[in-house]
C-alpha cells in the first residue's frame, strides 16, 4: 500500500523525540452495503475509506495522529503531530522493516467484489419472499447486506511489516410479526471474515425463516416474570453474556485503571469449575478473527478460565510491555481514525458433559434464553444488565410459553459462580462490539448452560 | 487542495441530463487529550474530510461515498452512485429539496475557540484529572478524564439549486470517577459540551463525577415495591433515545412506531412537552439547515401530553404526502445515507424545583442511571424493562443507595404516569431533559 522507504521516514520523523516505540498503521476498506425496506430496495451504497494513523507511546502515555491523506506530507506532517505528545529530544531508532507472513486465517475462497451488485440484491429478495412466505403474521422485512475488504498494513520501529486483508459479510434479516394490535419483532444476521461462499452454509432463505419464526413465535408470549430465578441459555446466548460481563472486566485497559472486579485475582477460582473459557482469535473466517491484531501482533487463542480458575487477562501492546507480559495480541481499533486499545476477539465457554435436554428437563421452574438482545457492564462493580429478545418459561422441566419483555440483571462474579450445567452443543453469534467510541466485529459462543439464579426483570407477576 | 464547495460542485458537473445529483462535503479537525494517575494518557489529533453523492434518475437512488477525494474521483462516485441506482426500486418519494433560505447562526462558530492551543488542552486534562481525585478520599482513581474540541464544515451542493455551507466548533470535557470502599467499587460520570474549550469550566465535572460515584458506595438491592419514582436528567436522558425512535416518520410510515396514527391524540400527561429544535443554542445539535439543506426549525412532537406530529426528512415528507413539508431533520455524515435523525431534542422544562420533586417523592427513589435501555426497550411495541440503580428518598432528601433494581413498565404508561417535571432542563450532547416525577413505578428489586 505504502513503500517501505517512505514508512521508515515516517517511523524516524515519529520518533525524533524518542518514545518507546512508533508505528504507522494504513488502511483502505472498500465496502458495499445495501438495504431493502418495505419490499423496495432502498439503498444501495459503496464506499472507499482510506487514511493513516500514527502512534508514538512511552509507558502507557501515547500520542496519535491520523489523516485521510496518504501522501509524504501528510503522513510527515501526522508524525510531527503524534510525537508533539512527549517531551523527550533525544531521537529513537527505526529498526529495518522485515515483513511477517501471517497464517491466512481468513480466506474468501470468492471475493464479494468479484459479484455483480445484482446478485447480492437478489439475496435480499430472497430474504423478503422467504419472510413474507413464512407466514401470513409476517407484516414487514428489513434486509440489510454488507461485505467489505479492508486491507491494512502496520508497520512499527522495532522492526515490524504486517500487511493483511479481512473480508468481512453479512447478512441481516429483520422480521416484524403482527396479529391484530399485537406486534413483535425477530432478528437474524450472521456474519464472518470470509467471501461469499458464507452464504452456501447461511442461505438467505435459512437466515429470513429463522427472523421469521423468531417474529411470529414471539406473537404468543406473555409477559415474562419478575424476580430470582433458574435461567438456562441457550447455545451461543451464554457466549454473549460472558463477553459482556466477564470478558470486558478482563481487558488489560480495565485491569490497568483498577476499574476491574478482577484485578489481582490470577490463578484464582472465579466461577464454577465448569466454566473453561477462551478468547480465540485464531478461528478460521472466525467474525473476530485475524491473522495479526491492529498492532502487528500475531493471533493467539489465550485461555481466560480453566475451571472456573482466572488463566489471562487480554493485552494489547502498551499494557501488556507496562506489565512486562507479551501481548496477547488483543490490540484492536475501528480502523485509522482511533488508537488501538485491549479488545476481545471471539470469546468462548468450551462445551462441558451435559446435554441440552437433561439441562431443561432437570430444571423444575425458570427461563430458557435463545437470543440476548444485547446489554452493557460496568466492568468496576461488575454490573450487567441484558434484554432477552427471544425467551422461553421453563415450567416443570419443559420449554413452554415464549416471554417478551425479559432482562436478566446481575453481577458477574456471581453469575460465573451460579452456572452449575454446561452442555455439549457449542454455537456462535457475532456481534459488533461498543468501547470508548469504537466498534469492533466479536465473536461469542458457548454450549447451553444453566445459571442457578439470577435476577430477571419482567413485566409480569 | 480543493476546498469543500470546490469538491461539491465537482458532482454536479458530472450529472447527466435528467438526473439528480447532490454531494455532501464535510470535513473536520479534531483534538482530543486524556489524563491517568498525574499524565497525559493520550493525545489524539486527526484530520479527515469526505464526500457523499446521491443520485436520483428515474425515481431510482443511488448512494456512493469516498474519504479525501480529489474532484475527479467525486465525478468517478457519482457514476458509482449511478450504477448503485440503477439496481434499486423506483420510489416516487424519492427527490431532493428545492433550495430555501435559510438564517445563518455565526454563533456556531466560536472564534475564540482556536486560541486554546495543544499545551492548554494538556494542562485542561491534567487540571480535571488531578482536581477530581483531591475531592474525597474514596476517589483516588479515575477511569477516563478528557477534553476535547472540534472544527468542522460542511458543504452541500446539488442540481435543484442548493449551494449551502456552514462551519462549527464544539468542545467537551467527560470524567467517569471510581469510588472505592474496601471490595467495593462505583462508578460515577459527568459529561459537559460547550462551543469551545475556552468556555469549559471543568471543575464542576469533577465535583458531579465525584458525588455521582460515591453516593452509590454500600448500595444495596430494595424490597420490590410500588413508588413514586424521580428520574434524574441523566437518568431521563436514557429514554430519549428511544422516544426519538418512535417519532421518527421513517418509523412511523413503516409501521415501525407504536405512535402511528396517533396524533392528536392525548398520549402523556399534560406536564409533558417534547421539542425538537435545530435553531437554540442551548444544546450542541443546532445547524442553520440540515444535512440535506433544508432550513432547521422548531417541531412540537409533543404538547401537554398530545402528540402533534413527527420528524421529517424530505424522503419522508414526500411518501407521507398530505402537504407534509420536511420538518429539516435530514441527518448523516459522508458515510452514510441522510435518515431522520434529531437536531435539539429536548423535553421541555416544568416549574417545579428539584426540591419540591424530592418533597412529593416521600419513600420513593430517585433513579441515577438506567442500563439496558437500548436493548431492553422495543420502540414498536412501547414496552421496556431496564435495569437502575438510584437513592432512597427520605424526607424531602437522598437517603441510601440502591442498586440491581429493576423497572419494566411501557412508554405510553410512563409519559401519562408523569407528576412532574423539574426546572432544571440540561443537555446531555444534543438531548437535554429536566428531572421528571413519575407518580407510581414498579421497582422490582429482592
Amino acid at each position: 500500500m505504502l513503500d517501505r522507504d517512505l514508512v521508515a521516514e515516517v517511523l524516524r520523523a515519529a520518533r525524533r523525540r524518542g518514545g518507546a516505540f512508533a508505528e504507522v498503521y494504513v488502511e483502505e476498506r472498500s465496502s458495499t452495503s445495501i438495504r431493502l425496506d418495505d419490499g423496495k430496495v432502498e439503498e444501495l451504497t459503496t464506499g472507499v475509506d482510506r487514511g493513516a494513523g500514527v502512534r508514538v507511546a512511552v509507558g502507557t502515555t501515547y500520542g496519535y495522529a491520523y489523516s485521510n491523506r496518504l501522501d509524504r506530507d501528510s503522513l510527515l506532517q501526522a508524525a510531527e503531530a503524534a510525537s508533539a505528545a512527549l517531551a523527550g529530544d533525544a531521537p529513537g531508532s527505526v529498526v529495518d522493516l522485515t515483513t511477517r507472513e501471517g497464517h491466512g486465517t481468513n480466506r474468501a475462497e470468492r471475493q464479494a467484489s468479484d459479484v455483480p451488485a445484482a446478485t447480492k440484491v437478489g439475496w435480499l429478495r430472497e430474504v423478503d419472499d422467504a419472510a413474507r412466505g413464512f407466514s401470513p403474521e409476517v407484516s414487514q422485512v428489513v434486509g440489510v447486506y454488507g461485505d467489505s475488504l479492508q486491507r491494512r498494513l502496520i508497520a512499527a520501529s522495532d522492526g515490524r511489516w504486517v500487511e493483511e486483508d479481512r473480508p468481512r459479510i453479512r447478512l441481516v434479516a429483520q422480521v416484524v410479526a403482527r396479529r391484530d394490535g399485537n406486534i413483535q419483532t425477530g432478528h437474524y444476521g450472521p456474519a464472518a471474515c470470509a467471501g461469499v461462499e458464507f452464504l452456501d452454509r447461511f442461505t438467505p432463505r435459512a437466515i429470513a425463516e429463522k427472523a421469521a419464526d423468531r417474529a411470529v413465535t414471539m406473537l404468543d408470549s406473555v409477559p415474562a416474570p419478575a424476580g430470582e430465578m433458574t435461567a438456562v441459555l441457550g447455545p451461543g446466548a451464554g457466549g454473549v453474556l460472558f463477553h459482556e460481563a466477564v470478558g470486558h472486566p478482563l481487558e488489560a485497559d480495565a485491569i490497568d485503571k483498577d476499574a476491574s472486579v478482577y484485578v489481582g485475582m490470577i490463578g484464582e477460582r472465579c466461577g464454577s469449575e465448569l466454566i473453561d473459557g477462551v478468547d480465540d482469535a485464531t478461528i478460521p473466517n472466525g467474525w473476530g478473527s485475524y491473522d495479526f491484531d491492529d498492532e502487528g501482533e500475531a493471533s493467539q487463542r489465550t485461555v481466560l478460565f480453566e475451571k472456573g480458575v482466572l488463566q489471562s487477562f487480554l493485552y494489547d501492546r502498551l499494557r501488556a510491555e507496562k506489565d512486562g507480559v507479551p501481548s496477547t495480541g488483543n490490540g484492536r481499533r475501528d480502523g485509522y481514525s482511533s488508537p488501538p486499545i485491549p479488545r476481545m476477539t471471539n470469546t468462548n465457554i468450551l462445551n462441558g458433559s451435559s446435554t441440552p435436554e437433561d439441562l431443561i428437563a432437570s430444571t423444575e421452574r425458570g427461563v430458557y434464553v435463545v437470543n440476548l438482545g444485547g446489554g452493557q457492564v460496568n466492568p468496576a462493580s461488575g454490573d450487567f444488565v441484558f434484554g432477552v429478545s427471544l425467551g422461553f418459561l421453563i415450567e416443570g422441566g419443559e420449554v413452554t410459553k415464549p416471554v417478551r419483555g425479559a432482562n436478566l440483571i446481575g453481577r458477574a462474579m456471581d453469575i460465573m459462580q451460579g452456572v452449575d450445567a454446561v452442555a455439549d452443543d457449542f454455537d456462535t453469534w457475532e456481534g459488533v462490539c461498543g468501547k470508548d467510541g469504537q466498534s469492533a466485529p466479536v465473536g461469542s459462543g458457548s454450549p447451553t448452560l444453566r445459571i442457578s439464579k439470577i435476577t430477571v426483570g419482567g413485566t409480569g407477576a | 487542495m480543493p476546498d469543500l464547495r470546490e469538491l461539491a460542485t465537482a458532482a454536479l458537473e458530472a450529472a447527466r441530463e435528467g438526473e439528480a445529483v447532490e454531494a455532501y462535503a464535510q470535513e473536520g479537525r479534531k483534538t482530543e487529550v486524556s489524563a491517568l494517575r498525574g499524565e497525559v494518557e493520550g493525545i489524539t489529533t486527526a484530520a479527515s474530510r469526505g464526500v457523499g453523492v446521491r443520485v436520483i434518475e428515474d425515481e431510482r437512488l443511488g448512494y456512493a461515498w469516498v474519504a479525501d477525494p480529489s474532484p475527479d474521483e467525486v465525478r468517478d462516485a457519482v457514476r458509482q452512485a449511478r450504477d448503485n441506482a440503477a439496481l434499486a426500486e423506483p420510489d416516487p418519494a424519492n427527490g431532493l429539496p428545492q433550495p430555501e433560505s435559510f438564517e445563518p447562526i455565526p454563533e456556531l462558530f466560536r472564534e475564540e475557540s482556536a486560541k486554546v492551543t495543544a499545551d492548554d488542552k494538556v494542562r485542561m486534562a491534567l487540571d480535571l484529572e488531578a482536581y477530581t481525585v483531591s475531592r474525597d478520599p474514596r476517589v483516588t482513581k479515575i477511569d477516563i478524564a478528557q477534553v476535547g474540541d472540534s472544527v468542522s464544515s460542511v458543504h452541500i451542493a446539488s442540481t435543484s439549486g442548493v449551494d449551502a455551507g456552514f462551519s462549527r466548533t464544539d468542545a467537551w470535557g467527560v470524567v467517569v470517577t471510581l469510588a472505592t470502599d474496601g471490595d467495593e467499587t462505583q462508578t460515577g460520570f459527568s459529561y459537559r459540551i460547550t462551543r469551545g474549550l475556552d468556555e469549559l469550566d471543568s471543575h464542576p465535572l469533577g465535583d458531579e463525577a465525584v458525588d455521582r460515584g460515591v453516593r452509590m458506595l454500600g448500595a444495596a438491592k430494595p424490597p420490590t415495591a410500588k413508588v413514586p419514582v424521580i428520574l434524574d436528567q441523566f437518568a431521563a436522558m436514557s429514554f430519549l433515545g428511544v422516544l426519538s425512535a418512535t417519532v421518527n416518520a421513517e418509523n412511523v410510515l413503516k409501521g415501525r412506531s407504536l405512535f402511528a396514527d396517533r396524533v392528536g391524540e392525548a398520549i402523556g400527561s399534560d406536564l409533558f412537552t417534547l421539542v425538537d429544535d435545530g435553531r437554540i443554542l442551548d444544546g450542541p445539535g443546532a445547524s442553520p439547515f440540515d444535512d440535506e439543506g433544508v432550513p432547521s426549525g422548531r417541531t412540537e412532537l409533543f404538547r401537554a401530553g398530545m402528540l402533534q406530529g413527527f420528524l421529517h426528512d424530505t424522503y419522508t415528507a414526500r411518501r407521507a404526502g398530505d402537504g407534509q413539508r420536511s420538518t429539516g431533520n435530514a441527518s448523516r455524515g459522508y458515510r452514510s445515507a441522510p435518515g431522520v435523525g434529531t437536531t435539539n431534542f429536548y423535553v421541555e422544562a416544568g416549574e417545579t424545583s428539584i426540591e419540591e420533586l424530592l418533597a412529593r417523592a416521600e419513600g420513593g427513589v430517585l433513579i441515577q442511571d438506567v442500563s439496558g435501555v437500548h436493548s431492553g426497550a422495543n420502540p414498536i411495541s412501547g414496552e421496556f424493562s431496564i435495569g437502575a440503580t438510584g437513592l432512597r428518598i427520605t424526607g424531602g432528601a437522598l437517603a441510601e443507595p440502591l442498586r440491581e433494581m429493576t423497572i419494566a413498565s411501557t412508554i405510553p404508561e410512563m409519559l401519562l404516569g408523569i407528576t412532574g417535571v423539574g426546572d432544571d432542563l440540561r443537555f446531555f450532547s444534543s438531548v437535554g431533559t429536566p428531572s421528571i416525577l413519575i407518580g407510581e413505578m414498579t421497582l422490582a428489586g429482592v
